[in-house]
């Protein structure tokens, strides 16, 4: 694995924020994925060395967070919710459509290495399933054609804009976000809408309030 | 684990801390912190378990001990919550929900199991099965495909995994994380692909991967060596002591038809608690055969040839006829207490001579004077719970991970748990002292002494970390550990005992070999007498001449050589005989002088268990038992006897005591008939009296340096290595640490080494890779008899010497 000065400095920099190390795992992780595409044997190696832990430790966490990926992802990295609520609601529909028009499967990678597929899980935004994200920004709503119609905008290097987030980058730059937070573009884009925001908005209005939960007592460890 | 059955709470009060429960109505007490389900153990209630180990911290992973908690919605596991005052918890015994949210537990975990009982290692000693049937149903639901895994994988050499059986406990897991401090492996993935795993390319090479075969409650993990071997019902179980170290574990034996199959640690809370240390565990094959049918005799033709024990032991009666006062006894450090016991007695009482030595490895006067004044008779001194209360630990020449495996669990563990501070003098921050995050205080080989002396002077000159340590030393409790290697460190045991001395901490000598400490209590050194008795001494003489039932005039008077000058002693013709015992010319610091002296002898016995370099010098050779074919007594390096007995109950093969016995009888001098029995006797009435301590040793500490290209030799040896008793299993030697030379960036650059390194001396060298490492300059390290890194057989130098550095091409 490649890694340049500036990249050098930002391992530093993301460590430094916090108290113990070991907390730079995730960050450091997702920077990983911003300059290979995905979390490699070379990856994993690199960020246990940086954090005094071993591959294995490291592999651990990066094989449990489907956000890790372990295979070449492709420019754009493509999920289709499948939970469900949004297979219900067309979710199905639409990962078939999208796979047989890229001649794709389930964490594969066109072979111009443009588009990669994944069918992801509940990504919280069932109001508007089925839910599509392209290198993990929404795309609310989604339909067979409306998919379509963004493959061939990314295809031509036309700007492709999030239903609720920024203009579409590529798959690195998002997970380069994602590893150092204050680069400016986090929270770039509308985020929650009226709909999702409806039962609070009519919550407020009937002046509904939290009723008091005293949580239960407890001494179990975290798990 | 131990369940008593806890006092009625109304008749005693209840402790400070504790706190007041009822476990399916039974009221009790237990201290503050106590988890639900070693409670429930007070009163004999089991709650089925998987993921819970007494050892292990809780993580609550597998639910399977659900129990009910009064006021609580949802059932609870009882691996995980602590009893609190007041808590009223309900047990499947009187709990409808736990029974019921088990009973689920256990129908989910079978759901992906393979359920290939018949055919699985565990299958008869297997917590699932046990439980399955406890609190599971008779027949399956379930009749869809199960999830698939190739199978096995290799984690390591030696450890195997079959992922479709396994329940996701975390046992292994926390196991190597927790108590090893190895994280080798690891769960990976999630939901039903779950599974252990290690890194591409990073095999489970941990010292103590075994274990982790033996806590897992199913059948996923194996040892290759094990493996498809037998059935538990089919094995006889035998308590052991290892004959390793001198960590003292006791192990289990287990035993099919005449054969060992596997060993695993055996619960010894005092000592190894519930682990040990995989070549404990796995070299056992040295014990598999007596390599020798019968005696051995050479006959006029110059070769062995089989002969009766008459014959053969009426050779040795006409080569030690004439070597009363003339001959010597060389014993090495794996014998049984009970055996040298009687060597100490053949040598003094039989063949008149003091010259004997239990010390095949390199050592010094110093050495032999502080291991009779400060060792012999001391008695259990400091103990595993000691260093685990200790304020602090200082390692001197030892790392424990390497020599004393139990030790460092016990160390780590402190450390872990409770911050025990450790400083180790060496050359480098081993990956042990690492896992015991511990302090290096870093020594040239030879500077040890110096290094302690600085300690006992406030540890100005060893940086804040020194005056720390000197400062905690003060502290009541803390403790001083000595390794094997300090014999070559001249000054060094003084200064550990001066340092001692002067702050008041305890001091423990940590042998390499689980027979040293006993062949020290037997007195098996020029000089001493069991029990730490003084051959000088007139009353020792007397009280051990009383315990033999000889004559005191029977008893050499003259103090006698130690192993160099026997050797070279031999080599000049002193000697009509000599006789010797488990020992491996190799392991000298000079093997080609005493090969030379084995040759120049005129009479040479070996009573041993399998043919080595003595043999083919030996002019009669007596066979002896296995480890598994005799019982006996190790004394471990806390001075605490580890009784062990014998596995083949059934062997003719004889005890070193008593082949001492025939020959004595032989000679016309009868010493009894030495069985373990009497041996043990013996030692009794050996017991240490005080008298005739010799004085503590205080040789002046003195350091070496090298010139430029050349280095000091910092050298201690691999667990796991080319060691004689190692011998016979590849899986196990596969996960040893391959060797490598480490020098400071310094002295690489000083001496040209990139890659590898030559290093050399008049008697030969060894080209190993370099690693570069944090020590002092004009320093290599290098492991003493590992692969392509035989110290003392190639290089005939040992700890301390100095050694030509040049760059190497290449093996
Ligand atoms: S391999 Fe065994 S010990 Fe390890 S998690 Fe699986 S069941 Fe538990
Ligand atoms: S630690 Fe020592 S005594 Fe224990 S099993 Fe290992 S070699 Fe044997
Ligand atoms: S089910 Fe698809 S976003 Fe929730
Ligand atoms: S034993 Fe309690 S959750 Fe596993």
């Amino acid at each position: 694995m490649e890694i340049d000065d500036t990249t050098r400095d930002e391992v530093r920099a993301i460590i430094a924020r916090y108290p113990e190390t070991r907390s730079a795992l995730l960050p450091l992780l997702h920077l990983v994925q911003s300059v290979e595409g995905s979390v490699t044997p070379d990856g994993i190696e690199f960020v246990a060395e940086q954090l005094e832990l071993t591959p294995a430790e490291v592999a651990s966490v990066a094989t449990f967070y489907t956000m890790y990926k372990r295979h070449r992802t492709g420019r754009h990295h493509i999920g289709v919710c499948t939970n469900s609520l949004c297979a219900l609601l067309g979710g199905d529909v639409v990962w078939k459509s999208l796979s047989d028009e890229l001649g794709i499967g389930h964490d594969e990678t066109t072979a111009d290495g443009e588009f990669s597929i994944e069918r992801i899980e509940c990504q919280a935004a069932c109001t508007h399933a089925p839910s599509v994200t392209i290198d993990w920004e929404y795309f609310d709503d989604a339909t067979p054609a409306s998919v379509s119609e963004v493959i061939a905008k990314l295809r031509a290097g036309e700007p492709v804009q999030s239903t609720r987030g920024p203009v579409i980058r590529d798959f690195r730059a998002t997970e380069h976000t994602l590893a150092v937070t204050d680069d400016g573009l986090a929270g770039e884009g509308p985020s929650a809408d009226h709909r999702m925001l409806a039962g609070l908005t009519a919550a407020k209005e009937r002046g509904m309030a939290l009723q008091d939960t005293a949580a239960p007592a407890s001494s179990e460890g975290e798990n | 684990m131990t369940a008593t059955i806890p006092v009625p709470a109304d008749s005693s009060p209840p402790p400070v801390d504790g706190v007041s429960i009822t476990v399916d109505g039974v009221p009790m007490t237990v201290p503050k912190g106590t988890m639900i389900i070693r409670a429930a153990e007070q009163i004999g209630v089991e709650v089925p378990r998987f993921c819970d180990h007494p050892l292990l911290d809780p993580v609550a992973a597998c639910r399977m001990c659900l129990v009910e908690i009064e006021g609580q919605g949802k059932p609870q596991p009882a691996c995980a919550v602590a009893a609190s005052e007041g808590m009223s918890v309900k047990t499947q015994r009187t709990s409808e929900m736990a029974e019921l949210a088990q009973r689920g537990v256990m129908e989910f975990l079978l759901i992906n199991h393979p359920l290939d009982c018949p055919v699985c290692d565990k299958g008869g000693e297997c917590p699932l099965q046990n439980q399955a049937m406890e609190h599971g149903r008779s027949e399956s639901r379930f009749d869809l495909e199960k999830r698939h895994f190739d199978k096995p994988i290799n984690l390591s050499a030696q450890i195997l995994l079959d992922r479709e059986r396994c329940v996701s406990c975390a046992r292994c897991t926390r196991f190597s994380e927790q108590i090893a401090g190895d994280p080798l492996i690891e769960l990976f993935e999630r939901g039903s692909k779950q599974q252990v795993g290690i890194a591409e390319d990073r095999p489970f090479d941990s010292y103590f991967s075994g274990n982790t075969v033996q806590v897992c409650p199913v059948g996923a993990l194996t040892s290759s060596q094990y493996r498809f071997r037998s059935r538990p019902f089919d094995l006889v179980s035998v308590p052991t002591v290892c004959e390793h170290c001198s960590s003292g574990c006791g192990l289990r034996t287990d035993v099919r038809r005449s054969t060992v199959l596997r060993r695993l640690a055996w619960d010894t809370p005092e000592v190894n608690e519930e682990w040990n240390c995989d070549k404990g565990r796995f070299a056992f094959a040295h014990a598999a055969t007596p390599e020798f049918d019968t005696p051995l005799v050479r006959g006029d033709d110059g070769i062995l040839h089989a002969a009766t024990w008459p014959e053969a032991l009426e050779r040795v009666a006409e080569g030690l006829a004439d070597a009363r006062g003339r001959s010597a006894v060389l014993t090495g450090g794996r014998l049984t207490l009970e055996d040298s016991l009687a060597y100490s007695k053949f040598a003094r009482a039989v063949l008149g001579t003091d010259d004997v030595d239990f010390r095949a490895r390199p050592h010094s006067t110093e050495e032999a004077d502080f291991l009779a004044s400060v060792v012999a008779g001391s008695g259990l001194g400091v103990t595993y719970d000691q260093l685990e209360n200790a304020p602090v630990v200082v390692l001197a020449g030892l790392d424990p991970e390497e020599e004393s495996p139990i030790v460092f669990l016990r160390l780590r563990k402190a450390a872990r748990k409770r911050q025990l501070p450790i400083a180790s003098i060496a050359a480098w921050a081993t990956p042990g002292l690492g896992k015991m995050f511990g302090t290096l205080l870093p020594t040239a080989p030879g500077a040890e002494g110096e290094a302690l002396s600085a300690l006992a002077r406030g540890g100005d000159t060893l940086g804040s970390d020194g005056r720390r340590i000197a400062a905690l030393l003060n502290e009541p409790g803390a403790v001083i550990l000595v390794g094997e290697r300090l014999a070559t460190c001249t000054g060094a045991l003084s200064a550990a005992a001066a340092l001692a001395h002067t702050t008041g901490a305890r001091l423990a000598w940590i042998p390499r070999r689980a027979g040293e400490r006993g062949a020290v209590e037997a007195g098996l050194l020029p000089g001493l007498l069991p029990g730490g008795r003084s051959l000088a001494d007139a009353q020792s003489r007397a009280e051990v001449a009383a315990a033999w039932g000889v004559s005191v005039d029977d008893l050499p008077t003259k103090v006698g050589r130690e192993v160099d000058a026997i050797v070279e002693a031999a080599r000049a013709g002193a000697y009509n005989a000599l006789v010797v015992a488990g020992v491996d010319p190799f392991d000298t610091r000079r093997p080609d002088d005493v090969i030379a002296a084995l040759e120049a002898v005129p009479f040479l016995v070996s009573i041993e268990v399998r043919p080595s370099a003595v043999t083919e010098f030996a002019d009669v050779v007596l066979p002896v038992s296995t480890i598994t074919q005799r019982a006996g007594t190790f004394v471990d390096w806390e001075g605490r006897t580890r009784v062990f007995g014998q596995v083949f109950r059934t062997s003719l093969a004889l005890t070193d005591a008593r082949v001492l016995a025939m020959i004595a009888d032989e000679l016309d001098r009868p010493v009894g008939r030495q069985d373990v029995a009497g041996m043990r006797k013996e030692a009794a009435a050996l017991a240490p009296s005080g008298s005739g301590r010799r004085e503590v040793p205080s040789v002046a500490a003195s350091s070496v340096s090298a010139s430029s290209g050349q280095a000091v030799v910092s050298t201690w040896h691999h667990l796991l290595d080319e060691g004689t008793l190692q011998r016979g299993d590849d899986d196990l030697a596969a996960t040893a640490r391959t060797a490598v030379a480490r020098v400071s960036a310094a002295t690489a650059r000083a001496a040209g080494l990139t890659d590898f390194v030559t290093l050399s001396t008049d008697a030969g060298s060894l080209d190993l890779p370099v690693v570069v490492t944090d020590m002092p300059d004009g320093v290599v390290w290098l492991p003493t008899n590992s692969h392509n890194s035989n110290v003392r057989r190639v290089l005939g130098v040992d700890h301390g010497a100095i050694v030509s550095l040049a760059s190497g091409g290449g093996a």
